[in-house]
């Protein structure tokens, strides 16, 4: 199988609608004063992101889609990746896959509303972002959508991540077993986080450029300049690995494999970029005012997600049992 | 991103698989010296004699031409056929070579490049001296001009495949007074004149992969000159572009094949104190799955890399993002075979000499640029953060 890696003129074209709607209106900035308040920019642009077709993005026309693929739907997520939008956004593309025929015109237009809740250990689910939300897009092995009143109660809780707010319940059922729409859903998750490591990687080389000491600009200093260059590394990896498994999804035996490979690379990145970016940012990097923690609780909310490093370390390695 | 379908490419990679079935040497490939130099000449004429040399050569000079995608099937099959990448032939093919074919006089390109692509003449590289390495414009080795010849003095070292080569591609400084960067000549020196000692050195090992060479007034003739006299630099730092990232695929198969052997040994491995195989062991399987997931993140830069040779002409700094991932994980793929696999893996000899393996895997952060040098250049001119002190 011989694949091409790099964007067609058509893909670079939704990378950068997306990206660019994105940008003017969800700046990362907007998250410094959005403690408590949970995804409101987001839900605010509920309507045009729905407009801009990014809820039935990677759904064939027979379905309502507009009949693009994977890779268009994974530079999309990549995208919400690096301005951190809030889950819910991907948990309302990630639904239009799991909806049935009844439900899916109103997720595409976005009518109803969606958010991810993931399944923990002893059964508790815990739910990001979710206020608004009409349904759940609940991820353990599998993945399954549900209406939010189906845990009965939800109890609010204070989240690591205070720009998202978190709510738990317990589980109602069993979940499905993993399936192929677990496994899209998985690599769109992987796309978002590798966005995450990506602006990581941008933040701390904007800042090692600007910031001098001893005279001279803080990149200049090896130290730095190869914790910089590390970190684009395992963004590069990442990215590469998400790329390669969108254009290979449904061809090979390996898709599990290699999505767990790309879960498990962006998430590395995400939370080890987002711990570089701190530590360049010296005293300002551990202050609420600098944005670098954002990174590091938005990589450690999107690496829970239905998974671990450790989860996918076993899918990647199940095979060879 | 896409998938590329195309039938021709198909038909393509029979005909490789064809070929290298037939064709790739079966007898073990000698380890050091004439005996290895031999068997990689021997193999070089062979692939010439199929029709198979120099790839990713123009076909004006002789090579077979091949687009990148071409050359990417071909260096998958090569991998797959259990070939052994060029060693001896290695900068002959995909550093000399080239430049001849970019800077060298006619004379130059009909004198070295069918030789070449026969496997006649093999070739080194002598670049590194004991006072430049990665500071490569600090050479010393000196070159007076005494009428139509070029008088060399000097050494250098760490010069691979050193000892039978029949040419080296030699930077020599020819104007101590001018700004070290552009003192320098590139200079073909024929390794049988008078006046060149070669030591062969022996690595960590055990073989003696490389050599110091000294160099007592040696009298090389203008005419070996490639580029112009003091346009040494510019000629070493011609970027190669016709590979395009497909020159490292087969060591990257090797590599995902050294991890699936050593999850395969790991389940045929038995603790006799837990009566489990080693496989069975969380903490051992959850190091192999990393270990997978990285060497499938290298297949995907590498194949992202070619895709990018695909468009553009002249290859750019990311390409040390492939070549840092690629070092530093050939060296904890390898470590964790020593480390995993207990004492039996610290005996040589078997078919996967391990100890070989994991000795010969420290090279790949060093040779050809350390991962230090890796890292500033992608800092520098992938990220443009600010360059650190430089000497002049
Ligand atoms: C197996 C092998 C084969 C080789 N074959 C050849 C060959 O055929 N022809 C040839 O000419 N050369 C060859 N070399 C030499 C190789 O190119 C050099 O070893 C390499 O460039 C490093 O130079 P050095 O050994 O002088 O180390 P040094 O440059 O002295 O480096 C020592 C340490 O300092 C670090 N360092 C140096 N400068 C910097 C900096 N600016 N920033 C941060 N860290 C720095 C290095 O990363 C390294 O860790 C080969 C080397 C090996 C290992």
């Amino acid at each position: 199988m011989i694949v091409d890696l790099e964007p067609t003129d058509d893909q670079r074209l939704i990378a950068e609608s997306v990206g660019g709607m994105l940008a003017a209106s969800l700046p990362v900035a907007r998250l410094r004063e959005a403690s408590g308040n949970g995804a409101q920019p987001e839900n605010a642009l509920w309507s045009s992101l729905a407009e801009l077709g990014l809820f039935g993005m990677g759904l064939p026309e027979e379905k309502g889609g507009f009949g693009y693929g994977l890779p268009e739907e994974m530079l999309a997520a990549r995208e919400l990746g690096l301005v951190l939008a809030s889950p819910s956004v991907l948990a309302q593309m990630a639904a239009a896959h799991l909806a049935d025929d009844g439900l899916r015109p109103a997720i595409m237009s976005g009518e109803a509303r969606c958010a991810f809740a993931s399944l923990g250990f002893d059964g508790t689910v815990w739910l990001y972002d979710g206020d608004a939300a009409s349904h759940v897009v609940l991820l353990g092995d599998g993945a399954a959508l549900l209406p939010r009143d189906a845990f009965g109660n939800w109890t609010a809780q204070v989240p690591m991540d205070e720009t998202i707010t978190l709510a738990n319940a317990i589980a109602a059922g069993d979940l499905p077993a993993r399936d192929n729409v677990a496994e899209r859903i998985s690599l769109l998750i992987a796309a978002a986080t590798t966005g995450i490591a990506q602006a990581a990687t941008a933040m701390a080389v904007d800042f090692a450029g600007q910031r001098e000491q001893f005279g001279q600009p803080i990149g200049s200093f090896q130290a730095i300049k190869h914790s910089c260059a590390d970190m684009a590394v395992r963004a590069a990896a990442a990215d590469a690995q998400v790329r390669y498994c969108a254009i290979t999804f449904g061809r090979t035996e390996d898709d599990r494999r290699e999505i767990a490979a790309a879960r498990w690379l962006a998430t590395d990145a995400a939370i080890e970029n987002a711990k570089a970016n701190i530590q360049v940012h010296g005293g300002m990097g551990f202050t609420a005012e600098c944005d670098a923690h954002l990174f590091l609780k938005r990589a450690h909310l999107f690496s829970a997600l239905g998974s671990s490093r450790r989860e996918e370390e076993r899918r990647i390695i199940a095979d060879a049992d | 991103m896409k998938l590329i379908e195309d039938p021709s490419l198909d038909r393509f990679r029979d005909e490789c698989r064809a070929w290298l079935n037939d064709n790739v040497p079966r007898n073990a490939r000698p380890s050091e010296g004439l005996e290895l130099r031999a068997y990689d000449m021997a193999w070089q004429r062979t692939q010439f004699e199929g029709g198979w040399a120099g790839v990713s050569w123009p076909k004006a000079f002789g090579g077979r031409g091949l687009s990148v995608l071409e050359q990417l099937i071909w260096h998958e099959e090569y991998a797959r056929a259990g070939a052994r990448t060029s060693a001896s032939m290695f900068v002959a093919l995909s550093h000399a070579g080239p430049t001849l074919i970019v800077q060298g006089s006619e004379d130059q390109k009909s004198r070295h490049l069918p030789a070449i692509l026969k496997g006649e003449e093999t070739w080194c590289q002598g670049f590194s001296e004991p006072g430049a390495g990665s500071d490569l414009a600090a050479l010393k080795t000196r070159a007076v001009i005494d009428g139509d010849h070029l008088v060399v003095s000097g050494t250098k070292i760490w010069t691979s495949y050193a000892q039978g080569a029949d040419y080296q591609e030699l930077l020599v400084r020819t104007d101590p007074d001018l700004p070290r960067h552009r003192g320098i000549s590139w200079v073909i020196c024929d390794m049988t004149l008078p006046g060149i000692e070669v030591r062969p050195i022996t690595t960590m090992t055990g073989y003696a992969h490389f050599a110091q060479i000294f160099y007592d007034e040696v009298r090389i003739p203008m005419t070996n000159l490639v580029g112009q006299l003091n346009g040494g630099w510019g000629v070493a730092m011609t970027t190669l572009g016709f590979e395009r990232g497909t020159g490292t695929i087969a060591h990257q198969i090797e590599l995902a094949n050294t991890v699936e052997r050593l999850i395969t040994t790991a389940k045929e491995t038995y603790d006799r104190a837990t009566g489990k195989s080693l496989f069975a062991d969380a903490a051992v399987a959850s190091r192999l799955a990393v270990l997978r997931a990285e060497v499938a993140a290298l297949r995907s830069l590498t194949v992202a890399s070619v895709s990018r040779g695909m468009r553009e002409e002249i290859p750019g700094a990311e390409g040390n993002i492939p070549a840092l991932y690629f070092g530093e994980l050939t060296r904890r793929v390898n470590g964790a075979v020593i480390d995993l696999l207990g004492p039996g893996a610290m005996a040589r000899g078997g078919s996967h000499n391990l100890p070989k393996a994991y000795l010969e895997s420290f090279k790949w952060a060093i040779g050809g640029g350390t991962s230090e040098i890796r890292r500033n250049t992608i800092g520098e001119r992938v990220l443009g953060l600010p360059k650190g002190p430089r000497a002049i």
